[in-house]
């Protein structure tokens, strides 16, 4: 009878796993999905592709640099800097790649509560030092490398979350 | 130090009289209040009336009238005055029966005293002041008018305000400097005057101090400093919009609108009456701009009044509000209307007033479109008056015409109120598509109104709310959503496009319908964009035939976007103008091209290919820019070209010339350009060379030697076909003769048939060529390869009846060309059956056609013919040769004609007498003996040959223009020359007994059937000239008066003769002995002619079938038979009166045995 019972369970077991881990696949190929979106928005944006990668701006240090591991809270702060700084943007089509990074972040947040490590949400942040001045004065340098540093960023989170999903 | 001290007690009064003075001299005055002057020194102590209470609030009644005659002598005493002098006044208010007199005031040297109000009721100049400030806060109105209208003069009563309003609010009043006073003059009229001070709207908070001077004359009244913080005496305007409605529980709601422009909450004041049975009045102060008033009775009116005021501290009531009357209904629903969506439940009250008398909400039954009971299972009793009745799950209501609700009635058992509730059902499911596009920056959501257009006046609007990631499963509307702008398209849908998207938010989406009974909410939906991209077609989409493989190929490139995995679909086809599209399927997502078989590799095929998300999300993209193969050389030809040889041989040199024919290869078997032909030769002596032909199909060389063998080869940009065809040209086998026979069967001018036969042979044979031309043409010779199984062929081609072929089959061995079979023409046999066939096929439709109009044109004459006999009969009062005949006994025939005819006439019967006169001429008879029987004397009656003595012959030679006699017979005959005579006739002797022999029959036999003989058929000319051929027939019958003269031929001639004589001699004598007997008959051989007879007296059909070679007029039976009366009169062309038959009695037995010997002479 245990016995029964026990082969019944393991029968279910795999089902069982599967519909667990279903919604969770769902979510880690849509923020694949999401990132690669972003990259290639970033991509069609035509003044962005003829940027040297060997030139380094200076003066642009509120924008996050590339950063080798990072966590999946660290991510979405990355990102919600990147994002406020986007919507401190007058361009047009940053607005879109904007509206990703809100969902990126979402789908960032639902990665680490699937992965039993849920962190708060990046709070509103403080207007960025000097950022209104920058903008003001360099436009099209700030839309430039925060692109260009965004869409580094990106890759290199793409990279980390084929390697592993934790926290 | 006593003078310090008075000083410092003299500072200290100074102090408190001036704190005194200032509470006292500026009260915040009320906004409506009464100012009382008096003159200066006068005595404050007047005395009242005995009996009169000094309570004030008798002013305005009893005691003002007094007051009033006190006045008007002091009007008298004011007038009087000389000089210029200031009356003190007080103010006196409800609130405050004392009157503050202010004596010399304004310029500092303030001192009030406090005067009971009623002394100055009774000596003074007295006026009715309001002052407050109107709602929209920017200005204060004051009216004074005087208390007693006739106190003054109008026309010199000047007032003028005087204010001063502090520029800071925290700025204290305490002394205004005169100069500081600003001045308004007001405006009077008959017995008021106005007074308007602009006030700015942030000073509302402010205190204003004022005073005012009233001058009348030499006198000035001028009232104390008066102090007012202006937003406690606003006064709002009456409320508006008040507006009564039966609430869906049954109670009168009775609204109003609030003014906006107040900085502080109002309050109302409510006065409403009821009148119905019994009368009922309330008046009830609310905060709210609502009154819910309970217990609504149908059939009762509500008069409503409303007033506003400030809520918090004081404050003036506005006006009362225009009174609205509202009267229920004698059914009353609540609620009256109702919209809902489908499936949900409604609820309808109602109370029924019926004469007077609220019906018991037991005895209410509900209808449904005053069609339909509502099941009493769905009432509720509400209580004794008020019955609910519930509709569960509705149905969208159906427009019934312009009516686009449900009615609703509440009805008294069996009689309903016409007054109903209106239900509204709409089926509010509308379906929202939304689509992404392939960039994934927009979403489209488009939705049709069709569910919803019965219900107007509605306005329709999508709501939508965004969650962060996905939907839920269950998608509901949400509290805080935001309304989209979306723009009717031509289609009819509605358009809503979002743009920016979050591509992996869920948009849970609804269509709000506001309507004044409602607002309804369509179903929600959740869409998550990224699940409804359409994406845009793949790009750099080529097709190509794939260069030796053969394959179609054709190539793509995935779009940008999505960055999913993408199934793509291809469909391809020849290219045209209605391409025939096969599709194929690609489910790996990174497939980039795919090769597809295609039949034909030399034709132009289009490709499209198009693309959608590998999980089945969203869209498929439209088909991609079609590309089209180009056409170009794939493989080297699949074979070499068929070809044959001609043979020019030239005796003289002894040369023999070959001329190799080949067809250009097609682009199937060519693949797909030939570039050039190259002839390959092998010969014994020579061995192997190739001869360059180019593009050209025919090349000759010289052969020379014994065996010859050629091959032809295509050539395209691939290189050499591998498949060639060989033909040896061998001079020893052109001798070997295999093919037996060969013939040659014409299917039609298009298709011929070849068989043959061969013999056995050792030789291999590989195939034949056969070869055909015109035979002595020698332009161009076809030809044709066939395989050896072969022994039947058809040709196709064009061929020419008229010229003769010549077809050549050549048996082609390995060895060599063998000898050829060859026939010129076609089998003959078969071609003459075939034309018989063909014949036969033509010839028998056409007698079977002629024979059916033949057919009907004797039956149309024949019917007219009838119709002629009988509308033609004379009649013998209106004829005149009639004139005395007895038609119905005549003793002879002749009798008929003895009284008007001196000669016998005739003439063609039933045709117009004109016609007749003029076709008829008589020669003179018997000229030419050895003339023919004129053809067109008989009609083609006698097929027996015979030309001997008494017979009249027809001879197709007889062209004289003459009657003939021929020996000792008189014949007639109508010449060639005479074509105009057309009579045509037989005559056929008729024995006057009925026993006539044998004999006598077998002579009138062969007198009248030998003499048309066969052998001299009538001609076919002299048939068609006669005119009167068709028309009509006269045959003659001779009645045999004379049996001895029995010999037909002489009798008939004779009396054929006098008949025919144009001057008409016929003597009366001759009429005695004869009787002519007529048979009329008309168009002998299309038509049946009658017979009349005696007993029956009707007519007798006369079978046209029967022939009348043998026939035997029975004369004892027969008294008198249809005789015809040509009226020939003496020349052709005199005019004669034609006369219809005489029908004569005939017995039954008679015609039976005429009409039975004539058709024995048929058979």
């Amino acid at each position: 009878m245990r016995c029964g019972f026990l082969c019944r369970f393991l029968w279910l077991w795999p089902y069982l796993f599967y519909a667990d881990a279903a919604p969770i696949q769902k979510v880690q190929d849509d923020t694949k999905t999401l990132i690669k979106t972003i990259v290639t928005r970033i991509n069609d944006i035509a003044h962005t592709r003829s940027v040297s990668s060997k030139q380094r701006v200076t003066g642009l240090d509120f924008i996050p640099g590339l950063q080798p591991v990072l966590s999946l809270s660290k991510m979405d702060q990355t990102l919600a800097i990147y994002q406020q700084i986007l919507t401190s943007l007058p361009s047009g089509n940053v607005l879109q790649i904007s509206n990703d990074l809100e969902n990126l972040r979402d789908l960032l947040h639902l990665l680490a509560s699937s992965n039993s490590c849920p962190f708060p949400r990046t709070r509103s942040l403080k207007t960025l030092e000097g950022l209104d001045d920058v903008l003001e004065a360099s436009l099209y340098s700030t839309e430039v490398v925060v692109l260009s540093r965004l869409q580094g960023s990106l890759q290199d989170m793409l990279q980390q979350l084929d390697f592993s999903t934790g926290c | 130090m006593a003078c310090q001290k008075f000083r410092m007690a003299l500072l200290l009064w100074e102090f408190i009289y001036v704190i005194t003075a200032f509470n006292l001299a500026y009260p915040s005055t009320p906004w409506r209040f009464k100012l009382f002057c008096m003159p200066p020194n006068t005595t404050y102590d007047f005395l009242l009336p005995a009996g009169i209470s000094k309570n004030t609030s008798n002013l305005d009644g009893y005691y003002e009238p007094l007051l009033e005659a006190k006045f008007n002598s002091s009007g008298t005493y004011y007038s009087k005055l000389t000089s210029k002098i200031t009356f003190h006044c007080c103010i006196w208010s409800e609130e405050n029966e004392n009157c503050s007199v202010q004596a010399d005031n304004i310029e500092g040297k303030a001192f009030v005293s406090t005067v009971n109000s009623l002394v100055f009721q009774q000596i003074g100049a007295n006026w009715n002041i309001q002052c407050w400030m109107k709602e929209d806060l920017e200005s204060l109105i004051c009216y004074i008018e005087p208390l007693f209208k006739n106190s003054f003069k109008n026309y010199d009563l000047k007032v003028h305000l005087l204010y001063v309003l502090p520029e800071v609010l925290e700025e204290s009043p305490l002394v205004p400097q005169k100069g500081n006073f600003q001045l308004v003059q007001c405006n009077c009229s008959a017995h008021k005057c106005e007074c308007h001070v602009s006030v700015p709207a942030a000073k509302l908070n402010c205190t204003l101090s004022m005073y005012l001077k009233i001058t009348s004359g030499r006198v000035i009244f001028q009232s104390p400093l008066m102090s007012v913080q202006l937003i406690t005496i606003v006064k709002p305007d009456p409320p508006l919009g008040l507006h009564m409605e039966i609430t869906d529980s049954g109670g009168l709601n009775i609204s109003w609108s609030s003014s906006t422009l107040v900085p502080f909450q109002l309050q109302y004041q409510v006065k409403y009456s009821e009148n119905s049975t019994s009368r009922r009045e309330a008046d009830e102060i609310v905060s709210a701009t609502s009154l819910l008033v309970d217990g609504v009775l149908p059939g009762s009116s509500y008069e409503v009044q409303v007033r506003s005021k400030r809520l918090d501290g004081p404050g003036i009531w506005s006006d009362w509000s225009t009174p609205v009357i509202f009267t229920t209904q004698d059914v009353i629903y609540f609620p009256p209307k109702i919209l809902t969506s489908v499936g949900s439940n409604v609820s309808f009250n109602c109370i029924y007033k019926n004469e007077n008398k609220i019906v018991s909400s037991k005895k209410i039954v509900w209808w449904m479109n005053l069609a339909e009971k509502i099941p009493e299972s769905q009432y509720n009793i509400m209580g004794d008056h008020v019955s609910k009745v519930t509709l569960p799950s509705l149905n969208a209501t159906r427009l019934r015409g312009k009516f686009t609700y449900d009615a609703v009635y509440c009805c008294n058992e069996n009689e309903c109120h016409h007054r109903y509730a209106e239900l509204y059902v709409v089926d509010v499911n509308i379906n929202i598509i939304c689509e992404t596009d392939g960039y994934l920056t927009k979403m489209t959501c488009r939705w049709s109104t069709n569910a919803i257009q019965s219900l107007a006046g509605s306005t329709l609007q999508l709501m939508y709310h965004r969650s962060s990631l996905y939907c839920s499963d269950a998608p509901s509307i949400h509290s805080t959503s935001e309304p989209k702008d979306c723009h009717l398209q031509r289609d009819g849908f509605y358009e809503c496009i979002f743009q920016p998207i979050f591509l992996l938010s869920g948009y849970t989406m609804w269509i709000r319908i506001n309507h004044s009974l409602g607002i309804l909410d369509s179903p929600p939906t959740c869409v998550v964009p990224d699940s409804m991209v359409k994406p845009l077609p793949p790009l750099s989409v080529k097709a190509e035939i794939t260069a030796k493989v053969g394959l179609l190929k054709i190539s793509w490139k995935k779009p940008i976007f999505p960055e999913n995995n993408l199934q793509f679909q291809i469909r391809y086809g020849l290219n045209g103008k209605e391409i025939q599209w096969k599709m194929y399927e690609v489910y790996d997502a990174k497939s980039k091209s795919v090769s597809l078989p295609v039949p034909d590799l030399c034709a132009v095929y289009a490709a499209q290919v198009r693309c959608k998300r590998l999980d089945g999300l969203g869209y498929w993209s439209n088909w991609s820019t079609p590309a089209y193969t180009v056409v170009m050389d794939v493989k080297v030809p699949t074979r070499g070209p068929e070809f044959w040889r001609i043979i020019h041989e030239d005796s003289t040199k002894k040369e023999r010339n070959v001329t190799l024919l080949w067809k250009p290869l097609m682009k199937n078997d060519s693949l797909c350009h030939v570039r050039r032909y190259v002839v390959k030769h092998y010969t014994a002596g020579n061995g192997t060379w190739s001869e360059d032909v180019g593009n050209h199909t025919k090349f000759t060389f010289q052969w020379t030697e014994q065996t010859h063998s050629v091959t032809v080869l295509a050539i395209n940009s691939i290189g050499a076909s591998f498949a060639n065809f060989n033909l040896t040209l061998s001079w020893p086998m052109s001798k070997v003769n295999i093919v037996q026979s060969l013939n040659a069967y014409p299917l039609n001018s298009s298709c011929v048939i070849l068989s043959w036969m061969l013999s056995l042979s050792d030789y291999n044979l590989i195939y034949f060529i056969l070869e055909w031309k015109i035979l002595n043409e020698n332009n161009e010779i076809k030809w044709r390869r066939i395989p050896s199984s072969v022994t039947r062929y058809y040709i196709h081609d064009h061929f020419i009846p008229i010229e003769k072929y010549q077809f050549s089959l050549y048996p082609i061995f390995m060895e060599g060309v063998g000898k050829p079979k060859i026939i010129n023409g076609f089998t003959q046999d078969d071609i003459e059956k075939h034309q018989t066939d063909a014949g036969l096929y033509v010839i028998v439709p056409i007698i079977i056609s002629s024979l059916t109009l033949l057919l009907g044109a004797l039956l149309i004459l024949h019917q007219r013919m009838k119709k002629l006999f009988w509308d033609d009969v004379p009649n013998p009062k209106n004829c005149s040769w009639a004139q005395g005949l007895n038609f119905q006994k005549p003793e002879t025939f002749e009798h008929l004609f003895i009284k008007h005819t001196e000669s016998v006439t005739f003439g063609p019967l039933l045709l117009e007498p004109e016609t007749i006169s003029e076709d008829i001429s008589v020669d003179t008879p018997w000229e030419n003996k050895d003339e023919k029987v004129q053809t067109a004397l008989v009609p083609l009656l006698l097929t027996t040959a015979d030309l001997e003595k008494g017979s009249i012959c027809i001879n197709d030679q007889c062209n004289s223009a003459s009657f003939s006699e021929a020996e000792s017979t008189k014949m007639t005959c109508e010449g060639e020359g005479r074509r105009q005579s057309s009579v045509k006739y037989a005559t056929l002797l008729c024995n006057s007994k009925s026993s006539a022999t044998d004999d006598e029959q077998g002579l009138i036999n062969s007198s009248v059937s030998k003499c048309f003989s066969s052998k001299n058929p009538p001609t076919k000319d002299s048939l068609s000239t006669s005119p009167w051929e068709i028309e009509t027939q006269a045959f003659f019958m001779l009645s045999d008066q004379h049996p001895n003269i029995i010999s037909p031929h002489l009798t008939f001639s004779e009396e054929l003769d006098k008949l025919l004589n144009p001057e008409g001699n016929f003597s009366e004598e001759h009429n005695d002995e004869k009787s002519v007997y007529y048979l009329g008959v008309t168009s002998m051989k299309k038509e049946s002619s009658v017979f009349l007879t005696d007993e029956s007296g009707v007519l007798c059909p006369f079978p046209a079938h029967c022939l009348f070679t043998d026939i035997r007029i029975l004369q004892d039976s027969c008294s008198h038979l249809v005789e015809n009366n040509f009226n020939l009169g003496t020349s052709g062309q005199k005019t004669f009166v034609s006369y219809m038959p005489q029908f004569q009695t005939c017995s039954i037995e008679t015609q039976k045995i005429v009409e039975n010997k004539m058709c024995d002479l048929t058979v």
